[in-house]
């Protein structure tokens, strides 16, 4: 345990440990202290001088991104004397800035905008004219707004400190300074400039994929898990229109801290797919037919009967509480094997500045858990094949969201069900005897497990098409119907489930997840890779 | 000039082999003409010459210039902390420093192009842009601008037929101002190339042009 400061900031009695910055002090009794230079994953230069607060004793106000607390210390951040100084900074910062609110992409969620709304001038006193850079493309997803830009060179802190090259810097000196690259090299080949789009505090450096599509008062902030790799990467997916529109990161120190790589940033256009499944379809000789969940479940139960010995194949981009479910099921029909695939990259993404986080080979969400349940991983690197046994099958044959994209016209023809839960409408979906439309990550709860065994929540940010269901609520309902315990009725019940059948999640509730995660118990091996 | 040793010649920190004079380290090699190797490596990495003859397209940090690069370095604990002097070779040579020449000085130092960018940028004293045989700053901060410094920008401007920043048709001069030299007691003062001339008038200033083309041509 760090040794403990006393200090009163505020007038609030603070402990903190030694070596925090009065700025973190500050936050701990709830005060924020505005700034923009400072990031907690970066160096503090101290220039923005926005952050200057009175310290009493001292003979001019203090940066508190850099003054670290001292014994006794009174610090006022809201005194006349500190308010003074903000609107000082504040109006200086709008001598060049071209007040565009209206256009920006930042307006709404823009840290000069809520601090000059807050504490600077009601009006401006300029006379002179603005100096004009106007726009550059940085490359990559980066659009740069030059005379939007603060000069908190946080973007150009990002890329030689976390990224680790180099490729932003400032250019020219005073009035003149601006952000660049080195000429026309521009930011493309590097695989996490999305951040300093992030860590922007203005509309300086903007998304060109996000570009002009939506405000940021009408984005719903739902927090959620990325699936892009194994690595778990903590984001809100940000929807408008029952689409997601754009995937920000969000905080989690144990995992992907303040970042996300540019790969998962982009890929969310899957989870806005209109050719979505939205009712039960069960086909038979004289045709395809849609019906209610309690027909189509009655006739899987059925036909089931007797069919044989089960197959399945699961998709690791399906939730714990899917696999777990469908685990269930598989036992309950009599047992079999369960068979998934999972794409791998040829080399990991690290991010330097954290090593932590990479963009990891196993390009997964959730192919730990299948392999925690006892799946077995099949098939090539770029996740096809491996499927042939079951192609074959003359039992029953469960495919759980695997589009079977790559597999010939003739899969399944010899079993005696086949039963497919998918999102999409896709090839499996075309041969299925019943098809039963399951809700993608993003319209449903539900855990993932991550590379390093981090069990990590994700929330409904969509509302599912049609007749679509959870999986686990479908596989849940049909592991009761047989005989096996209550139907779940929460993704909470699903993983209470989960966790009493399969080892690995033993001991782990849903209470213990929050929002940083549990790691499972490591003395339970891994089965499979 | 003294023949006492020095203890400490205070530019580069006194690193115990300085049982130089002041003959040796202010002498020959470092007044007046320098050689291109840069002489004794204590100076090697001071203010940089800026000479008439300049090579758009000559090699960087090869021959005489590699072994004063080399002499640089060994002054500073990193590569990245001998950047100022490595530009100062490449004006020094080049005249002026484009891009390409950044590329190279990152290259060569070790660090990415855009950083020196950056620095390069910064600072006013590094030639973006190709200039003229003599590059003529003249002060116009308060002493010299009291003492008429304007009138000298002027008449050098009409003399060369140029506006400031400008290169002469004939290539040999570009005319800007400069802020302070520290010359302050001798205004107006005006640094051509490497030297300092002191008090000018607009009266002398064809004077100082026609013996500066003699000199260049």
């Amino acid at each position: 345990m760090a040794e403990m400061v006393n200090l009163t900031i505020d007038g609030h009695e603070v402990a903190v440990p030694r070596g925090t910055t009065i700025l973190e002090a500050a936050k701990t009794i709830g005060s924020e202290v505005p700034h923009y230079c400072y990031h907690p994953g970066m160096s503090s230069p101290a220039m923005c001088r926005l952050c200057l607060v009175e310290v009493e004793g001292a003979p001019k106000p203090m940066p508190g991104c850099v003054t670290t607390v001292m014994e006794g210390q009174v610090v006022n951040t809201q005194s006349e004397q500190a308010l003074s100084n903000r609107r000082g900074v504040l109006e200086f910062y709008l001598v060049n800035h071209p007040l565009d609110c209206p256009i920006c992409d930042m307006s709404g969620e823009c840290n000069l905008q809520d601090y000059v709304h807050d504490e600077g001038r009601e009006h401006g006193r300029g006379r002179e004219p603005k100096r004009i850079f106007g726009r550059d493309d940085f490359g990559g997803d980066v659009l740069f707004y030059g005379d939007r830009c603060v000069m908190c060179t946080r973007c150009v802190r990002f890329m030689s400190e976390v990224e680790q090259d180099h490729r932003l810097t400032v250019v020219e000196r005073g009035n003149r300074s601006v952000i660049d690259t080195f000429y026309d090299e521009g930011l493309d080949g590097t695989n996490w400039h999305g951040n300093i789009v992030d860590i922007c505090p203005v509309g300086a450096l903007v998304s060109k994929d996000f570009l002009h599509k939506a405000r940021a008062w009408d984005l719903t902030h739902t927090p959620s898990v990325c699936t892009s790799c194994s690595q778990g990467c903590n984001i809100d997916l940000h929807t408008r229109d029952n689409l997601v529109q754009r995937i920000k990161p969000r905080e989690n120190l144990d995992v992907n801290a303040w970042w996300i790589c540019d790969h998962g940033r982009h890929n969310y256009e899957w989870m806005n797919r209109g050719d979505r499944l939205e009712a039960p379809v069960m086909r038979s000789d004289s045709g395809s037919q849609a019906m209610g969940w309690g027909d189509a479940l009655r006739a899987l139960l059925e036909k089931s009967d007797g069919g044989g010995s089960v197959k399945a194949v699961a998709s690791a981009m399906s939730s714990n509480e899917d696999l777990g479910a469908l685990k269930a099921l598989v036992d309950a029909m009599g047992g079999g094997e369960i068979l998934y695939r999972s794409a791998r990259a040829e080399d990991e993404v690290p991010l330097r500045g954290f090593p932590l986080l990479a963009r990891r080979k196993d390009l997964s969400a959730n192919s730990t858990a299948a392999d925690l349940i006892g799946a077995n991983r099949v098939g090539a690197d770029d996740g096809t094949g491996g499927l042939d046994e079951v192609s074959n099958h003359d039992g029953i044959v469960l495919v759980l969201n695997d589009d079977l994209a790559d597999q010939k016209e003739d899969f399944g023809n010899n079993a005696s069900l086949f039963v497919y839960l998918g999102t999409h409408d896709s090839p499996g979906a075309a041969k299925a005897d019943l098809v039963l439309p399951v809700t993608s990550h993003a319209e449903g709860e539900g855990t993932f497990t991550n590379h390093e065994r981090r069990v990590q929540r994700f929330a409904k940010a969509l509302d599912a098409p049609g007749m679509a269901r959870p999986a686990w609520l479908v596989l849940g309902a049909l592991v009761a119907e047989k005989g096996e315990g209550p139907a779940p009725r929460s993704a909470a019940d699903a993983f209470a489930a989960m966790s009493s059948s399969v080892a690995a999640f033993a001991g782990i509730t849903w209470d213990d997840l929050g929002t940083r995660g549990a790691v499972l118990n490591e003395s339970v091996s891994v089965t499979g890779d | 000039m003294s023949n006492v040793p020095f203890k400490n010649p205070g530019w580069a920190g006194n690193t115990g082999e300085f049982d130089l004079t002041e003959n040796q380290i202010r002498g020959d090699d470092f007044v007046g003409e320098r050689p291109a190797h840069g002489g004794h490596a204590s100076g090697a990495g001071t203010m940089p010459y800026m000479l008439s003859e300049k090579q758009p397209d000559a090699p960087l940090f090869e021959g005489e210039y590699r072994e004063r690069l080399d002499k640089v370095l060994s002054r500073y604990p990193t590569k990245q902390a001998a950047l100022l002097p490595a530009l100062g070779l490449a004006q020094e040579i080049r005249g002026h420093i484009s891009p390409e020449s950044m590329d190279e000085v990152a290259e060569a130092l070790g660090l990415s192009p855009a950083y020196v960018r950056g620095v390069a940028t910064f600072y006013t004293m590094y030639n973006k842009r190709p200039v003229g045989r003599h590059l003529i700053q003249v002060c116009t901060n308060i002493s010299c601008n009291l003492a008429g410094a304007d009138d000298v920008v002027d008449a050098f401007l009409k003399y060369t037929d140029t506006g400031l920043g400008e290169t002469s048709e004939d290539g040999n001069f570009t005319v800007i101002e400069a802020e302070c030299l520290a010359a302050c007691g001798f205004p107006t003062c005006v640094q051509i190339n490497s030297r300092y001339y002191e008090n000018v008038t607009p009266t002398e200033v064809p004077k100082i042009c026609e013996h500066l083309k003699g000199q260049g041509e």
